[in-house]
């Protein structure tokens, strides 16, 4: 369990570091960001405490606010998702929702994809939402939040894929 | 007292998630307040750390680009003292006490832009031992690009004019007609003026400078040229776009301004 926890800090870590220095500048069409980040909250075993999890929402959230001068959006949005994945993982991988490893394996392809579109859209549509905070701005809302959503869903699943045929 | 306790560990997660939801939402909370918070120096000084290799990199890669802009723009300058002083105005500027002048600038370079948020903060290379400090005015080679946030002893981050929070006293270069410049939030390169009434004439074209109202900066710096007017049936105002001057989406090397007579004017404006 150490070393899974070494592992997965690591990764943390990395993904971050990308986040703030490469991912959060790409800027397609000008406004368009992914937010590779979540593959932190996504990957995280799904039979782990939730307790736990909660926390390191929180604490992933945090970083990236102090970080990117963000003050709360990163924050609201990850310890939500956090809170509601298990929503999100019954929903989407049905009776086999206690995988511990259900993004790599014993699952089938379209149970993954829908859970890690649904992970993506409900933390980018609280992020963005919370951001803006005005419905004034819906339509920047939407926009933000559909193309981030697509963005990020090809990026993350590209590079799940990588570490899946590492493993 | 057992069925309490068996609630709380019942719901002992949810209990959680609000408990770091208030906390979050606290921190989002006093954002327009930024610089309150106790944890926005130490953020910054990570923040700095971590952006500046990174800014240093890409500088370096960027120097030839930057050389040709620099040229360009001493060659503006060069071509104003050319044409506006005569040898008698240069020699009276050289003997000019610069302590006494109202305004200064100090050259900072952005280690982080950001343009596609809703509240864009920008940060600078340069902090309080620079002499740099809250509330200064910070302008790009074109015009202004935002004011200055929070600063820690080696960086500062400035409200970049793209954020919903800003909002900057501006002024028709051709006559006294003053409006408040905002970002509606969409293009990084499209603002609006708000109160500018009917009666004043207003067409496409026509420049925006800094109306100087307020201590952060001089008057006359460029803002940007009206790309749209609309004169609303049932309201007394305009509904006016402006293109910015300032490609906010490049912006490597800046200019902090400072007002050695802002305090003076803070104390009486209050």
């Amino acid at each position: 369990m150490t070393q899974y926890y070494t592992r997965f800090f690591s990764l943390a870590f990395v993904l971050i570091l990308l986040q703030i220095l490469i991912f959060d500048h790409i800027n397609l069409f000008g406004f368009s960001n992914p937010a590779v980040y979540l593959i932190i909250l996504i990957v995280y075993r799904l039979t782990q405490d939730q307790f736990g999890f909660i926390f390191i929402g929180f604490g992933v959230g945090m970083t990236l606010d102090l970080l990117t001068q963000t003050a709360g959006a990163h924050s609201i949005a990850c310890v939500s998702t956090a809170f509601l994945r298990p929503l999100i993982s019954r929903f989407s991988f049905g009776a086999n929702f206690d995988q511990p490893n259900a993004m790599f394996t014993g699952t089938l392809l379209t149970n993954r994809i829908l859970y890690l579109f649904l992970m993506i859209i409900v933390h980018q549509l609280i992020f963005v939402f919370v951001a803006y905070f005005n419905m004034a701005h819906f339509w920047i809302i939407f926009k933000h939040t559909f193309s981030n959503t697509l963005f990020s869903l090809i990026l993350i699943a590209a590079t799940i894929n990588l570490l899946q045929s590492k493993k | 007292m057992q069925w309490v306790l068996n609630a709380i560990i019942r719901y002992k997660n949810f209990l959680l998630y609000l408990f770091l939801l208030s906390i979050s939402l606290f921190f989002s909370g006093t954002q327009s307040e930024y610089h309150h918070n106790q944890l926005g120096k130490t953020s910054l000084f990570f923040a700095g750390i971590i952006h500046q290799p990174f800014s240093n990199l890409s500088s370096y890669l960027d120097l030839t680009k930057e050389n040709k802009r620099l040229q360009r723009e001493n060659n503006l300058l060069k071509n104003f003292v050319l044409n506006k002083l005569n040898d008698e105005e240069l020699l009276a500027l050289k003997e000019k006490n610069i302590e006494k002048s109202t305004y200064w600038s100090l050259p900072a370079k952005l280690i982080r832009n950001s343009f596609t948020k809703s509240k864009n903060v920008l940060l600078l290379d340069k902090g309080e031992q620079d002499g740099v400090m809250r509330e200064m005015g910070v302008i790009g080679t074109k015009g202004i690009i935002g004011i200055v946030n929070q600063t820690s002893q080696s960086y500062a981050t400035v409200l970049s004019i793209l954020n919903l929070d800003l909002k900057i006293n501006a002024r028709f270069k051709n006559s006294n007609v003053f409006g408040s410049l905002y970002w509606p939030g969409e293009s990084p390169s499209i603002m609006q003026l708000a109160d500018i009434s009917v009666i004043n004439p207003v067409s496409v074209g026509d420049t925006l400078v800094t109306g100087g109202m307020s201590a952060y900066f001089p008057e006359g710096i460029p803002l940007g040229t009206i790309s749209k007017v609309e004169r609303p049936e049932n309201d007394g105002y305009y509904d006016i776009e402006v293109k910015l001057i300032n490609n906010m989406t490049d912006i490597k090397y800046v200019y902090v301004i400072g007002n050695n007579d802002r305090t003076e004017i803070i104390e009486l404006t209050q």
